[in-house]
């Protein structure tokens, strides 16, 4: 455990354990200090400037995502500090045509609110390019990308590959598929880390752009991806019009995943939707084809083919697989089914790993 | 050691000082658990891969124990030779905590990393390197998957790790122990569930009539004694009569087993066939009689247990499409048909509940108890907390001491020869999910793969006179298929590898379906097989 110190902030005496970030002890002590570029994910960074506060001793206001607590630190966060947030937020905004294109959740947006900031004037060359990518997951899009790099810092941290980069100055500057042309030719393997922590969505789902609702009035429940172990908890963004799932979120709470995904737990949910889903029971006819029928018959036409075959070979003749899809509970029903309705422990399935 | 599951906890990991992954592809397979690992590197830990593939967790790793396929007990064996010589074992543990220590110490004592480095070609020095590595770190972790497991010898190879972490004392604390990875999102919790001939819910044995004795009470009926047949079982029973019937929940063995031409035959023959399913697929389109549509996990209640032996909430949020049912609905009403007479489930709840009364390590386990987070079990009541970590303070078999099982090793089954001179091993990409009913119908997903093809070193595709994309004929005693050629260094002359998920391309009909004594696994890994160009005017359309 580390030890604990005190220091001061905003004249209060207070104590937190010695190297914690700063903007987490303020935090706990009630001070909230806006942020950009940090992410609790990554190395402390301390490059937007959006957090700084004045500290005894410094000459510079410094980063409070990236200072960490030492005894005796006096630390100030109500002297110059708003006044400097607020033209540091004017500027960012002054760089951007349309900071919040498709109404997406922007934290840019959402601060110049806070502390009152508006749009001064729009620099001359601020539309950047647009930006077309050939995978169907996700968008870039330059014009509301406020260049914090938590995108590029993402993949070199937490999923420790080259995809993406920062390419280019000033007007020009931009995140890029590093020596390629899109995503798909990069080391990139589509999990969607970089777009979950993009504070602006610059970076942004395609899936998105045929929904009806903005982003915000999509219902979301909490429940466990389908495709791996690793159980990572997601939730399901549901447009509450269309009852169909718009795109998977996750929350950095979230155990044992952190709000990190793959690309199957991210991105592969559309099936859930397929028009080749099976809608209605279907029965084999006498002309050996499969036709729909209704789940009375359905029913009963199996139960009738399994109680034959138990007549006449005995139940050890039923095998019953269940499978590593399915609920706990779902297995256990088939289980208590097998050993019960039919007869037999004759239960297993393909997984036995 | 006493129990079917991880050992340790997914967060501990990145708390682990060397981490020894063997026979797992974590990135593809576990992407997020392998965050985990990656992380932990970033930290400082030591990582030692031992695959017979340069996979990519080999950039972040200190060793890579580039083994030939299904010499793992060679590897191991000369691991803990080492560790004896070198006098590196945890004397204390060995000799509170376990019992027949002599019986391994005598086997592996004839395993030299010298003669290790022939079988296996690792080299001998790699060997004793990673065997100190391990042994001498407190917290070290041991993760394995299919790649250790799906062997004719995976058994062996599961009790020759026990014995190296018995041996070493990496046990029953934070970020150690022996994590097996499951492979699908509820394997963990089908096998806790009973779907098992050998085992009733919570691994509780069908042959103790006690335990039988009290499932029948719970139950109203007689539970019955006989074992039931394991899937390698009732898979020959359809060849020879014994098994006439069917009912396949979510499941197509004709994809998803080795040696598939085998399997669909079965099918064919058998008298009755009921298929549930969410998609119609092969097996159900040609051999059903009824088929029953079933719901995804979106649009049911339930929970799936993670290979941390957590269990954690699924919930509904969508709709069924059409007259679709949930399959719990499905399997009560079809129990109810044939005559059954259950008590009125109100939900996946009623269920469950059933369930944590009859299986002691999850009694304390409720609906309400995992609203936030999912609880690991065993968690004996309800103010358990649950558990992070297995074998704390003693190993968990009845005995508190923890068995070590000397294991010999044997050759796989079926080695190259003249006639069939290339070794293919198989596995799973990240891009798709066993039979990949689900995940080839998501069109960005096939964009990163969509042909089958075959992983083959450059020196193999040279010989044969192939380049990268170039459509190849795999040939094994069982069966042929085609695939293109990925001609790279992640795999070494004479070895080829493929995915199993395609298709157009079931590399199960090539496989081998050989299984492990004891619990019936199959060996896909290794088979032998014969490699051909295919003359370009027979290559599929491009699609
Ligand atoms: S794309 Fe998003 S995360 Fe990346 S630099 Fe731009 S704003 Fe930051
Ligand atoms: S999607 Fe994932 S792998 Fe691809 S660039 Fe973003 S973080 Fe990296
Ligand atoms: S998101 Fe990926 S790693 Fe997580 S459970 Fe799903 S498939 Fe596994
Ligand atoms: S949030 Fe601290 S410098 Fe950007």
């Amino acid at each position: 455990m580390a030890r604990t110190v005190e220091f001061t902030l905003d004249g209060q005496r207070v104590a937190a354990p010695e190297g914690e970030l700063l903007v987490h002890a303020a935090a706990r002590h009630g001070v909230f200090i806006p942020t950009l570029c940090h992410d609790d994910k990554l190395d402390p960074y301390g490059g937007c400037r959006m957090c700084v506060v004045g500290v005894e001793g410094s000459p510079r206001p410094l980063p409070a995502c990236a200072t960490r607590v030492a005894e005796g630190l006096v630390v100030s966060t109500n002297s110059d500090v708003p006044a400097y947030r607020k033209t540091l937020t004017e500027m960012l905004l002054a760089e951007h045509l349309d900071p919040s294109p498709g109404g997406r959740p922007n934290e840019l947006v959402d601060l110049a609110e806070e502390v009152g900031a508006e749009t001064p004037f729009v620099l001359p060359d601020a539309k950047r390019e647009p930006y077309e990518d050939r995978n169907r997951f996700m968008g870039y899009d330059p014009d509301a990308c406020i260049l914090c790099n938590r995108c590029v810092r993402y993949t070199q941290e937490v999923m420790q590959c080259s995809a993406l980069s920062l390419e280019g100055r000033g007007p020009h500057a931009r995140i890029v598929p590093t020596h390629g042309y899109s995503w798909l030719d990069t080391e990139c393997e589509l999990c969607g880390g970089c777009l979950s922590v993009c504070p602006t969505g610059a970076i942004y789902e395609k899936f998105e752009e045929g929904t009806t609702r903005p982003e915000r009035a999509l219902e979301k429940v909490k429940t466990t991806c389908t495709y791996c172990g690793v159980g990572c908890q997601i939730d399901l963004n549901v447009d509450p019009e269309t009852k169909r799932i718009v795109k998977v979120t996750s929350d950095p709470t979230y155990l044992p995943n952190e709000g990190n995904l793959c690309v199957k737990g991210r991105f592969a949910f559309n099936f859930v939707h397929h028009p080749d889903r099976l809608t209605e029971p279907l029965v084999r006819g006498e002309d050996g084809e499969l036709h729909p029928t209704t789940w009375e018959h359905a029913l009963s036409t199996a139960a009738a083919g399994l109680n034959r075959v138990k007549a006449e070979h005995g139940a050890q003749a039923i095998g019953v697989l269940a499978s590593a899809r399915l609920t706990m509970e779902e297995n256990f029903a088939i289980q208590k089914l097998a050993r019960t309705a039919i007869g037999t422990n004759s239960v297993h399935s393909c997984e036995a790993t | 050691m006493g129990r079917g599951a991880s050992t340790n906890s997914i967060p501990e990991i990145e708390n682990a000082r060397v981490l020894f992954v063997i026979g797992s592809n974590t990135t593809e397979a576990h992407p997020v658990l392998a965050l985990r690992i990656k992380k932990a590197v970033r930290k400082g830990a030591k990582l030692i891969v031992a695959d017979p593939r340069r996979i990519w967790l080999t950039k972040l790793a200190s060793r890579h124990l580039q083994l030939r396929p299904g010499t793992d007990v060679w590897l191991l064996n000369a691991m803990m030779h080492t560790i004896l010589e070198e006098g590196l074992q945890d004397e204390e543990f060995i000799r509170e905590n376990t019992e027949d220590f002599d019986a391994v110490r005598e086997v592996v004592a004839r395993y030299t990393p010298e003669e290790a480095e022939r079988v296996t070609g690792v080299a001998a020095d790699d060997i004793r390197g990673a065997a100190r590595e391990y042994a001498s770190e407190r917290h070290a972790a041991i993760f394995y998957t299919l790649g250790i497991t799906e062997h004719a010898c995976g058994v062996d190879n599961i009790w020759s790790l026990s014995n190296l972490v018995l041996m070493t004392g990496h046990l029953g604390y934070e970020s150690t122990g022996l994590n097996a990875l499951r492979g699908q999102n509820n394997v963990q919790g089908l096998n806790d569930a009973g779907a098992n001939p050998m085992y009733l819910p919570g691994y509780q044995p069908l042959d103790d009539p006690e335990i039988r004795g009290r499932f029948s009470e719970a139950w109203g009926v007689e539970v019955p004694e006989r074992p039931g047949y394991r899937l390698d079982q009732m898979i020959s029973g359809m060849q020879d009569g014994r098994v006439r019937a069917f009912y396949l929940i979510g499941e197509n063995p004709a994809h998803t087993e080795p040696n598939a031409a085998h399997v669909e035959h079965g099918l064919a023959g058998l008298d009755f066939l009921v298929c549930q399913d969410i998609f119609l697929n092969e097996s159900a389109r040609k051999y059903a009689d009824v088929v029953l549509p079933a719901s995804s996990f979106a649009e049911k209640e339930g929970t799936f247990t993670n290979t941390e032996r957590r269990v954690n909430r699924v919930r509904r949020a969508v709709p069924l499409p059409g007259n679709a049912r949930e399959d719990i609905d499905i399997v009560l009403q079809l129990a109810r048909a044939l005559g059954a007479n259950w008590p009125d489930y109100r939900g996946a709840e009623d269920v469950w509940n059933e369930f944590a009364d009859l299986a002691p390590n999850w009694s304390g386990i409720r609906y309400d108890r995992l609203e936030e987070v999912g609880l690991q079990w065993p968690c004996l009541d309800e103010d358990d907390p649950g558990t992070a970590y297995l074998h704390a303070p003693r190993p968990a078999r009845p005995s508190g001491r923890g068995k070590f099982y000397p294991v010999e090793y044997q050759p796989p089954i079926e080695e190259p020869d003249s006639e069939y001179p290339f070794l293919l091993s198989t596995g799973r990409t990240l891009y798709h999910y066993n039979s990949a009913t689900m995940t080839m119908r998501e069109n960005g997903v096939t964009d990163k793969q969509e042909d089958p093809f075959v992983e083959i070193s450059p020196e193999d595709a040279s010989a044969l006179g192939v380049v990268d994309g170039d459509w190849l004929r795999l040939t094994s005693r069982r069966g042929s298929i085609e695939a293109r050629a990925s001609v790279g260094d992640r795999v070494y002359p004479g070895l080829v590898w493929m995915a199993l998920h395609f298709e157009e391309a079931r590399v199960n009909l090539l496989t081998n379906d050989v299984t492990d004594s004891l619990i019936g696994i199959p060996e896909y890994k290794v088979c032998a097989i014969k490699v051909e160009p295919v003359a370009p005017a027979l290559r599929p359309a491009a699609r």
